[in-house]
C-alpha cells in the first residue's frame, strides 16, 4: 500500500535521475570527442545534440557551449541541473519514503549543481565535473538498491528509470539508424562515440570484439538481453515491475501491464534481419510512442484513477 | 574525585574556555542574567564540570572543525529552511550551537512535575470550555475573554474527545529568571514544532562529545517518535485496536516540512497532504495506488483554520472538505483537537494558575511570568505609564511578531504602540522584561554567553509523558532576548541528566547480559 501521490513522485525521481545521467554522458562524450580535431568530433556533437532534439549544426560547432548548456542551463528544462533539481524536489516530497542513504546521495548531487561556484568548477574541468555527477548518480542508484525495500515504491522508481532509459535510447538510435539508406555515420570514431553515449563500449567489445559495425551496434543496443542499457533489457524490466505493481488490479485496470507486455514482446520476438532490411525507424518510433502510452496508462491506473471505482458501495 | 561534585573547582569567569584560544579573543563574561554554566564568581556549576573539562582540552581549532562537520551534516540531511530571495531561493540550516545545555536531575524533576500538572489542567479546561463551561459559570475567568478569543472554536462544542486529551502534543516555552527558577512563558497547544531539532541536535552532540555524553549520564530522547505513535494510537483505542495513523502536512513549502517528514519516517506512517485525502459518507480515506484506504488518526501539522474548508476557512486547499464532519461523527481523530488554541491564548495564559487551582486544587508548580491584562482599566493605566519597563504583546500574534520590547524601543515606537494599545486594549498583555538565562555558545571560535529558553515536549493521550530533553533556543545576537527562529534564533542540544537512581538502573541493565543468568 502506498499513497498515489508518493508513487507518482517516486516514478518521477526515477525518470529525472536517468535523464540527468544520460545528459551528463552525452555532454562528456561530446567534450572528449572534441579533443580530436577530426570530423568525427563534429559528428559526435551532432548525434548528441540531435538526440536531445537540437539538430542545429551551428550549435554542434560550439561544443563547449553546448555541453555547458546540456549540463547547467537554468532555463532549459532538458538540462542536468533542472533534472537533478526536479528529482530532488520530488524526493523532498516523499522524504519519508526513501532511506536517508538514498536521500543524501541525491541531496549531495543537488547541492553540487546548485553551488554558487559551479560555473567556475565547470569551466575548470567540465568533463571531470560531469563524470563525478555520473559516478554520484551510480552511487544514488546503488544506495537505493542496497538500502530501500524492494517493494512497491522502489518498483515505481525503477519503472521510471527504465521507461526514461528506453525512450532516451530509442531517440539516440533514431538519430543514427532511422534511415537505413542514409546512416548518420559510418565513421569508426563516431561510432565509438555513439557506443560511449550509451555507456556500451566495453560490454559491446566483449560481445562483438573490436569489430565496430553499425549493424552490430544497432543489434546490441536494441536487442541484447543482458546489457542494462539495451532497449530490450529496459522493456523487460518495465514489464517485470508492472507485473508486480498490477498484481492486485482487476483485468480492465491493468492496461499499463498489457501495453508493457506487448512492447516487450515486440523487442523479444523481433527479427534482426527484418529490422535491418526495413530500417529500424518504425520500431524505434514505436518504442518511444508505447513508452509514452505506458506512462499515461500508469498515471490513469495508479494515480489519477476515478474515485467511483474504489468507493465502498 | 569524591569531592569533585560537591566542591566545584573554583575558576574565574575570565578563563579562556578553549585552551588554545588566542589571547585577544574575548573571555567569557556572563552579564546580570543567570548563567547556566557559571555561578557567581565564575565558579563552574558542578553539572557542567565534565563538559568544561572537555572543551578546554579540545581547543578552538578542533571545536571549529566539529562545528563545520555538524553544519555540513545538517545541510546534507536537508535539515534546512528556505530563504526566498528576489532572484533565487537558497536553503539555510537553522544555526546550531555545539555546546549542549545541561539540566541536572533535580531541576528536571520539578519541570517534569510542573509540566504534567499544567497540561492535565489545560486539558480539563478545554474539556470544560467545550463542554458545560463550569469554570465560566463560577466566574473564575471572564466569559468574553474565552468565548471571544479568536482561537475559540464553537464547532468543537459538546464533541467527544477520547481521554479528554485535546492537546496531544504540547510544547511549552520555559525561561529561567535571574533568580534561577524556571517560569512558563507560553504554552503551545496548537501545532508546536521543533521536536526534530531536539532529535537532530542530540545526534550531533553525541558525535561531538561522545565521551562526555556517556560519562555524564544523559537521559535519552530517542523514544519520542514511538511515544508519539503510541499517544496517537491511544486516541482511537476505544474503537479500533490497530488504527491507521497518518501525518498531515501543508506541504513541502512549509518551513517545518522537514520535521513533518522526519516524524512520519520515524513513526513509519504515511505523510499526507490535503489532496491525498478523500472524505465520503463521513469516512476519511487516503488515495493509494490500490484504491482508497481508511484513515483513523490524523496527526495534523496544519492550523485549525485550514483543515476543512467546509467548517473553517473556505479558501483553504491544505485540508480536506468534510474532514471536520467525519471527526464530529467519530470516524476519525484529529490530533491536536481543533480549538486547543484557546488554552494557549496570551490573555487566558494569565489565568492558568487559577485554572490549575480550579481543576486540581493545587498550586502551580511552575509559576507564570507576571502578566498584566490591558483589558483591565487599572492594569492598562499602569502599563501605559510604565511602557519603558514592559514587553507588550498582541494576544493573537506569535513568533515574536506584534510586540514591543519597552526598554529597547525608542520614545516614538513606544508612543505609537501606546496608541495601538489604547485603541484595542483587550488585544494586549504586558509582562516585565525578563533577563533570560544565558548559556555558553561557540561564536567565532570563542565561548560567549547567549540568552536561551527551553521548549520541552509533552505528550498526552491515555497518559501524559514528558520527554526528558528539550529544544534549547538561542538568541544568536549578543544581548538579544528574541529566540524565535524566524527572528534569527538558533538552537542547541539539551542534556537532561539522570539522577542516581536512574543511573543505577542504567548501570544494572548494562552489567547484566540480556537474558543471562545472574
Amino acid at each position: 500500500m502506498m499513497l498515489a501521490r508518493v508513487a507518482d513522485s517516486l516514478y518521477w525521481i526515477g525518470r529525472y535521475v536517468e535523464r540527468a545521467e544520460h545528459l551528463s554522458r552525452l555532454a562528456v562524450v561530446m567534450l572528449n570527442a572534441n579533443l580530436d580535431r577530426t570530423d568525427a568530433a563534429a559528428q559526435a556533437a551532432q548525434i548528441a545534440l540531435a538526440a536531445v532534439g537540437d539538430p542545429d549544426p551551428t550549435r554542434a560547432a560550439q561544443v563547449l557551449q553546448s555541453a555547458h548548456d546540456l549540463a547547467l542551463d537554468k532555463e532549459d528544462t532538458g538540462s542536468v541541473l533542472i533534472s537533478l533539481s526536479r528529482a530532488r524536489e520530488n524526493a523532498r516530497q516523499v522524504r519519508d519514503q526513501i532511506t536517508t542513504e538514498t536521500w543524501e546521495r541525491l541531496n549531495l548531487l543537488y547541492l553540487r549543481v546548485t553551488d554558487p561556484g559551479v560555473e567556475e568548477e565547470f569551466a575548470d574541468d567540465a568533463a571531470g565535473f560531469l563524470q563525478a555527477i555520473i559516478a554520484d548518480l551510480h552511487l544514488f542508484k546503488g544506495a537505493a538498491d542496497a538500502t530501500m525495500s524492494h517493494g512497491e515504491g522502489w518498483r515505481f522508481m525503477l519503472t521510471g528509470i527504465y521507461i526514461e532509459r528506453a525512450q532516451l535510447m530509442a531517440r539516440l538510435l533514431e538519430v543514427c539508424f532511422s534511415d537505413a539508406a542514409r546512416p548518420a555515420t559510418g565513421d569508426h570514431i563516431a561510432l565509438m562515440s555513439l557506443l560511449r553515449m550509451a555507456c556500451a563500449l566495453e560490454p559491446y567489445l566483449r560481445v562483438y570484439t573490436a569489430d565496430i559495425n553499425p549493424r552490430f551496434i544497432l543489434e546490441f543496443l536494441l536487442f541484447d538481453e543482458d546489457f542494462p542499457r539495451s532497449i530490450r533489457f529496459s522493456t523487460e524490466r518495465i514489464e517485470e515491475h508492472l507485473a508486480h505493481l498490477s498484481r492486485r488490479l482487476e483485468g480492465e485496470r491493468a492496461d499499463a501491464l498489457r501495453l508493457a507486455g506487448r512492447l516487450n514482446a515486440r523487442l523479444k520476438y523481433a527479427d534482426a534481419d527484418e529490422v535491418e532490411a526495413a530500417g529500424a525507424g518504425s520500431l524505434l518510433s514505436a518504442v518511444a510512442d508505447e513508452c509514452a502510452a505506458i506512462h499515461e496508462a500508469m498515471y490513469e491506473t495508479f494515480v489519477a484513477y476515478p474515485l467511483e471505482l474504489s468507493l465502498p458501495a | 574525585m569524591s569531592s569533585g561534585d560537591s566542591v566545584a573547582q573554583v575558576q574565574t569567569a575570565q578563563i579562556k574556555p578553549a585552551g588554545s584560544l588566542a589571547p585577544s579573543q574575548s573571555a567569557y563574561l556572563p552579564g546580570e542574567a543567570y548563567d547556566e554554566m557559571f555561578a557567581a564568581g565564575g565558579v563552574t556549576r558542578p553539572h557542567y564540570e565534565l563538559l568544561r573539562h572537555r572543551i578546554e582540552t579540545l581547543g578552538a581549532d578542533e571545536l571549529e572543525d566539529r562545528q563545520e562537520t555538524l553544519e555540513r551534516s545538517f545541510l546534507l540531511q536537508g535539515i534546512t529552511f528556505t530563504v526566498y530571495g528576489a532572484e533565487s531561493s537558497t536553503e539555510r540550516i537553522i544555526p546550531t550551537d555545539l555546546f549542549p545545555r545541561i539540566i541536572p536531575a533535580n531541576e528536571w524533576s520539578t519541570i517534569e512535575k510542573g509540566l504534567t500538572q499544567r497540561l492535565r489542567a489545560l486539558n480539563m479546561f478545554l474539556a470544560d470550555i467545550y463542554g458545560d463551561q463550569r469554570i465560566l459559570m463560577d466566574g473564575v475567568i471572564p466569559r468574553d475573554l474565552v468565548l471571544g478569543a479568536p482561537s475559540f472554536r464553537r464547532q468543537m462544542q459538546h464533541l467527544y474527545v477520547p481521554h479528554k486529551a485535546y492537546a496531544n502534543v504540547c510544547g511549552s516555552d520555559l525561561i529561567r529568571g535571574t533568580d534561577g527558577a524556571f517560569y512558563v512563558l507560553e504554552d503551545n497547544l496548537r501545532v508546536p514544532s521543533g521536536v526534530s531539532y531536539m532529535l537532530a541536535n542530540r545526534d550531533a552532540s553525541r558525535r561531538t562529545f561522545p565521551g562526555t555524553f556517556r560519562q555524564a549520564g544523559v537521559r535519552p530522547v530517542e523514544r519520542y517518535p514511538d511515544l508519539l505513535l503510541a499517544t496517537l494510537k491511544s486516541m482511537s483505542s476505544e474503537w479500533r485496536s490497530n488504527p491507521q495513523v497518518v501525518v498531515l502536512t501543508p506541504g513541502v513549502y512549509n518551513s517545518a516540512y522537514y520535521e513533518h517528514a522526519y516524524l512520519a519516517r520515524l513513526m513509519g506512517v504515511p505523510l499526507l497532504e490535503g489532496r491525498d485525502l478523500v472524505v465520503h459518507d463521513n469516512m476519511v480515506y487516503m488515495r493509494t495506488t490500490n484504491g482508497l484506504r481508511r484513515v483513523d488518526v490524523i496527526y495534523r501539522r496544519v492550523d485549525d483554520d485550514f483543515i476543512d474548508p467546509l467548517s473553517f476557512r473556505r479558501d483553504s486547499s491544505l485540508g480536506a472538505a468534510g474532514l471536520f464532519n467525519a471527526y464530529r461523527a467519530g470516524n476519525v481523530v484529529i490530533c491536536n483537537a481543533p480549538g486547543t488554541g484557546v488554552a494557549d491564548d496570551k490573555a487566558v495564559y494569565a489565568y492558568v494558575p487559577d485554572i490549575i487551582r480550579y481543576y486540581l486544587g493545587e498550586d502551580a508548580i511552575l509559576p507564570n511570568v507576571e502578566t498584566y491584562l490591558c483589558r483591565e482599566p487599572s492594569q492598562l493605566s499602569h502599563v501605559l505609564s510604565n511602557l519603558d519597563k514592559y514587553v507588550v504583546k498582541a494576544v493573537g500574534a506569535s513568533g515574536g511578531y506584534g510586540m514591543l520590547v519597552g526598554p529597547h524601543a525608542s520614545a516614538k515606537e513606544r508612543a505609537d504602540f501606546a496608541e495601538a494599545v489604547k485603541a484595542d486594549p483587550c488585544n494586549y498583555i504586558a509582562q516585565p522584561t525578563i533577563q533570560l538565562s544565558t548559556a555558553p555558545c561557540l561564536v567565532d571560535g570563542a565561548m560567549e554567553p547567549r540568552h536561551v529558553d527551553l521548549r520541552p515536549f509533552i505528550l498526552s493521550g491515555d497518559k501524559i509523558v514528558v520527554t526528558p530533553g528539550a529544544l534549547t533556543r538561542v538568541a544568536l545576537k549578543r544581548g538579544s532576548l528574541v529566540v524565535n527562529s524566524s527572528q534569527g534564533g538558533g538552537s542547541k542540544d539539551t542534556w537532561v541528566l539522570a539522577d542516581d537512581a536512574d543511573m543505577a538502573a542504567l548501570d544494572d541493565a548494562a552489567a547484566k547480559p540480556a537474558g543471562g543468568r545472574p
